[in-house]
């Protein structure tokens, strides 16, 4: 008995221990500076309202400063553990995959069937976006190189890393040595601070942002009331007490409310919380709006509801229908 | 009699306060914190290039120290930023990590031990001029010295000293 007690508690304890919180894709994107004033933007109108934004794959192709600093990034970054996203493969992935959803049938001549939503989220995607910019100038006979790498928190739109300063100037190393030394030069800074971001996830939970809106066919809006454990309260604060309960240290804020929406930011959610069979599992937003809709489908709400995901760090829950 | 003992008295009294500069030099010769660090610019991808300074009673010493004190400064303090580079983190961030792995670092830091696996390059000619100070009970040489950087933090990494970006994940 006291064997099978204690192979039980080892076996929970190497679950506990084996447990991994999702790690978040990086990936380098060129500043939208950078490529607009190199000439490698393209015009939009839309709402009659001109547009200038980066063209990341005429920049890909042509600048080669640029590809040397993303390839001598990643490859620290890779030693670190964090293999960056390609941006250049990852366009060409995205162009690959929508000709082949395009072309692709079944034997029966079924298509695949994509929303406008689908296409619209056939984007290069990373969680955290590490957003460079430099610049190579000239005083007098010397060069010198500009620098400035931000670490972006994709869905929060907070810094969550940087490092930017000006190298030394030299008069024989060529640019692109001078870039080089740049981006040697900054990284341990960035990645110090890059590791003060994730310290402070694990301590203090991952932070997302989660918003409540309601389909036209829902029942109720976000004003109305419900007899929820033994005391009429509103939706909103209802939604405010689970969050309490289920956040780190109860910590979370809600930034705007209506009858029709709820916006919650800085929600900081566990890293990991207890499965069914008692494995610790790896949460992110779109889990933790899960459960808050196993609540709603519940009385006295009893409402389905679609849980949209952005990414690690951001979901939305649509009140109405699935 | 009267001035047999003042007399007495006042040297006991000099004596005491040239004690207690010694203790103090002792303390700040065998202080762990005392770390003088000039950066010299952007070292090779992984390495660390700076002039560091070390005390001892005796040249050679003062030297062995440096190179010490080379490393514990990549290791518990960091590098600061000058000559075009950037400052460097600690890689222990862990603000009591010298005494959380205190067993751990006195082997690493014992003379010949595996701290010089990380020194790749220094002037280890006896510096001359103002690398070489006589100061009261001994020498401060400094020496500039390149170090491993990325292979000291991989390896402290991989002993469960230092904790790696990717930890967790």
């Amino acid at each position: 008995m006291k064997k099978i007690v204690l192979s039980i508690a080892a076996i929970s304890l190497s679950l506990a221990v084996l447990a991994q919180a999702k790690k978040p894709t990086i990936m380098v994107v060129p500043s939208d500076v950078y490529c607009i004033s190199n000439g490698y933007s393209q015009q939009f109108v839309a709402s009659g309202v001109e547009q200038t934004l980066p063209d990341y794959k005429k920049m890909m192709q042509s600048d080669r400063n640029m590809r040397l600093a993303i390839t001598k990034l990643a490859a620290i970054m890779a030693d670190r553990g964090f293999p960056l996203k390609d941006l250049e493969q990852e366009l060409k992935n995205l162009e690959q995959e929508a000709a082949e959803a395009a072309a692709l049938q079944g034997k029966e001549g079924g298509e695949i069937v994509e929303s406008p939503i689908d296409k619209l989220k056939r984007t290069a995607k990373a969680d955290i976006i590490l957003d460079l910019d430099f610049n190579i100038q000239k005083r007098g006979p010397q060069n010198y190189v500009t620098f400035n790498l931000r670490g972006l928190d994709a869905y929060t739109a907070k810094q969550v890393a940087g490092a930017a300063g000006t190298g030394q100037p030299s008069t024989s190393a060529a640019p692109e040595l001078l870039l080089e030394e740049a981006v040697i030069s900054y990284i341990d800074e960035f990645n110090g601070r890059l590791q003060t971001f994730f310290d402070d996830m694990f301590k203090n939970g991952r932070e997302i942002k989660l918003q409540l809106k309601r389909f036209n066919s829902a029942s109720f809006d976000f004003e109305d009331e419900f007899d929820y454990e033994g005391d009429v309260k509103g939706f909103g604060d209802i939604v405010d007490e689970w969050l309490d309960k289920n956040c780190v240290q109860g910590r979370f804020n809600r930034v705007d409310g209506s009858g029709n929406m709820l916006k919650y930011e800085q929600v900081r959610i566990p890293m990991f919380k207890e499965s069914s069979s008692g494995r610790q599992v790896a949460i992110d937003a779109r889990v933790f709006a899960n459960d808050l809709r196993s609540v709603l489908r519940k009385p006295p709400f009893s409402v389905d509801c679609k849980v949209y995901q952005r990414g690690l760090g951001e979901a939305w829950i649509v009140v109405g229908e699935k | 009699m009267r001035q047999i003992f003042l007399v007495l008295l006042s040297l006991l009294v000099v004596a005491g306060a040239d004690a207690q500069s010694r203790k103090e030099r002792k303390v700040l010769f065998g202080s762990s914190y005392n770390y003088e660090i000039a950066v010299l610019g952007v070292g090779q991808d992984g390495t660390k290039v700076f002039k560091v300074w070390g005390y001892a009673k005796k040249v050679d010493d003062a030297i062995v120290q440096a190179k010490k004190n080379a490393v514990a400064a990549c290791i518990f303090r960091g590098i600061p930023g000058g000559n075009g580079a950037a400052p460097t983190p600690a890689i222990c961030r862990d603000a009591n990590a010298e005494e959380t792995h205190a067993d751990y670092f006195s082997g690493f830091f014992e003379t010949g031990g595996k701290y010089l696996k990380y020194v790749n390059l220094t002037t280890d000619a006896i510096p001359s001029g103002q690398d070489r100070l006589k100061v009261k009970g001994g020498y401060k040489v400094g020496i500039a010295i390149q170090v491993l950087y990325d292979n000291l933090r991989r390896d402290l990494e991989a002993d469960g000293i230092a904790r790696r970006l990717d930890a967790g994940f």
